[in-house]
């Protein structure tokens, strides 16, 4: 290989990264000058142009991927702004998914080392290489939202968000305390709802589904109905004050954290309805609730600021 | 050591960054090829690598700030480059920008150099 094949080869690595409509020309040029410099080196060398000077030459001028990329404006499909969140996010989405699919393989009976690596490998199967589609839509979704920043005339302007505001405004606790009106009337006799819903013509199993147990009636059924009827003062008087100051917003954290609590027990506890796919349909609500309510808790601590000197 | 040298290099390849592109405006108010302007460019105490210099011109022309053209005259075909009306007004501009941070620059480290 001469220093013609070695330039030859440099530009062609260059240039086939290129655009087709520029890709030539820009061959073109930069062979002319890449000669044009190293008859220079070689002048100054005292001596003709060799192959290892073309090499050494062309390995300073850059790696072909790199010049290539100079010529071309760079391209950002996130935003550097957005880098740590994606990151963040993609990697809390990923240990949900791979964790959700250790909990599904290695639930199924594990007798020996054999059947541990047939779990491990149905689990590398099934839920670790297929969870890649999570960074795939988070990308999407990123570039996307960077791209809409870009197309925009002028940057949305910051606007400044009052701490003690109502999400939602009062329109939002006055469905929250429905909410909570519909929550007791179910947890006080469910049945109620076949009542309502079918005019007392429903199915016997019907009822007997929704069955408390007289455990249930009489340990957590009391507690959870104060923790709830709790609630409605609490969003009365934020209804009524038009913002959360940070005794109410104490006040909401604790109550949430005690019902969550009561919840557990009642998980925990004993059956809460005398039918098992009922007991096991309204516990998973629970386990959601709970847990949706933690992370909610969990995730506003993390972003909490309170500015304070290290 | 080692890290402070990284990042010292590191600062001053972002510190060169934008200067490289007045610099290279600057050079361009006649006529140049690529080796030409990196020549005149390096005499005068900006030295900029080749595969630095070359792409540039090329992103600078698909900005619309320059114009090029081959001249085939001669010797080896070469590409002449040169600022359009746009390149022209916009190296007046950035000429001022530089002029106004370079004189805060040279009081700041003044100040800190007393």
């Amino acid at each position: 290989m001469n220093a013609n094949d070695v330039i030859e080869s440099y530009v062609t690595d260059v240039a086939v990264q290129l655009p087709r409509k520029q890709r030539n020309d820009v061959a073109f040029e930069l062979r002319t000058l890449i000669n044009e410099g190293l008859q220079d080196k070689a002048e100054a060398a005292g001596h003709d142009v060799d192959t290892a000077m073309a090499i050494e030459f062309l390995r300073a001028f850059g790696r072909p991927e790199d010049v290539a990329a100079r010529y071309r404006p760079t391209l950002i499909i996130i935003d550097p702004a957005d880098g740590h969140r994606f990151l963040r996010t993609s990697v809390i989405g990923l240990v949900i998914i791979w964790g959700l699919g250790l909990l599904k393989f290695f639930q199924q009976p594990i007798g020996s080392g054999w059947d541990f690596l047939q779990a491990l490998g149905q689990w590398w199967g099934t839920a670790l290489i297929p969870s890649m589609w999570w960074p795939g839509v988070l990308v999407v979704g990123f570039g996307l939202a960077s791209w809409v920043r870009k197309q925009s005339p002028q940057p949305s302007k910051w606007k400044p968000r009052a701490g003690d505001r109502i999400n939602g405004g009062r329109a939002a606790m006055v469905m929250g305390i429905v909410g909570i009106l519909c929550g007791l009337f179910v947890l006080v006799d469910p049945r109620w709802m076949l009542d309502f819903f079918w005019s007392g013509r429903a199915a016997p199993a019907a009822y007997e589904a929704l069955t408390y147990t007289d455990t249930f009636l009489r340990h957590q059924a009391p507690f959870l109905l104060v923790l709830l009827l709790l609630n409605i003062p609490l969003l009365i008087v934020v209804i009524v004050k038009g913002r959360w100051s940070a005794l109410l917003r104490r006040m909401e954290i604790w109550l949430g954290l005690v019902t969550c609590a009561a919840m557990a027990w009642t998980i925990l506890d004993g059956p809460v309805f005398m039918a098992s796919a009922s007991d096991r349909a309204v516990k998973g609500f629970m386990v959601l609730i709970t847990a949706f309510t933690l992370i909610y808790y969990g995730v506003k601590l993390h972003r909490s600021v309170r500015p304070a000197p290290n | 050591m080692t890290y402070c040298v990284e990042h010292s290099s590191k600062l001053e390849l972002e510190l060169r960054r934008g200067v490289v592109v007045v610099a290279t405006l600057s050079q361009l108010r006649a006529p140049r090829y690529g080796y030409e302007l990196r020549q005149a460019l390096a005499d005068k105490g900006m030295p900029i690598e080749e595969g630095t210099l070359y792409p540039l011109l090329r992103r600078l022309e698909s900005q619309g700030l320059l114009k090029s053209e081959w001249n085939t005259e001669g010797g080896s075909p070469r590409r002449y480059y040169s600022l359009n009306a746009d390149g022209q007004k916009l190296l007046e501009k950035l000429t001022e920008s530089w002029q106004g941070m370079n004189d805060a620059m040279g009081r700041l480290l003044k100040e800190d150099g007393q």
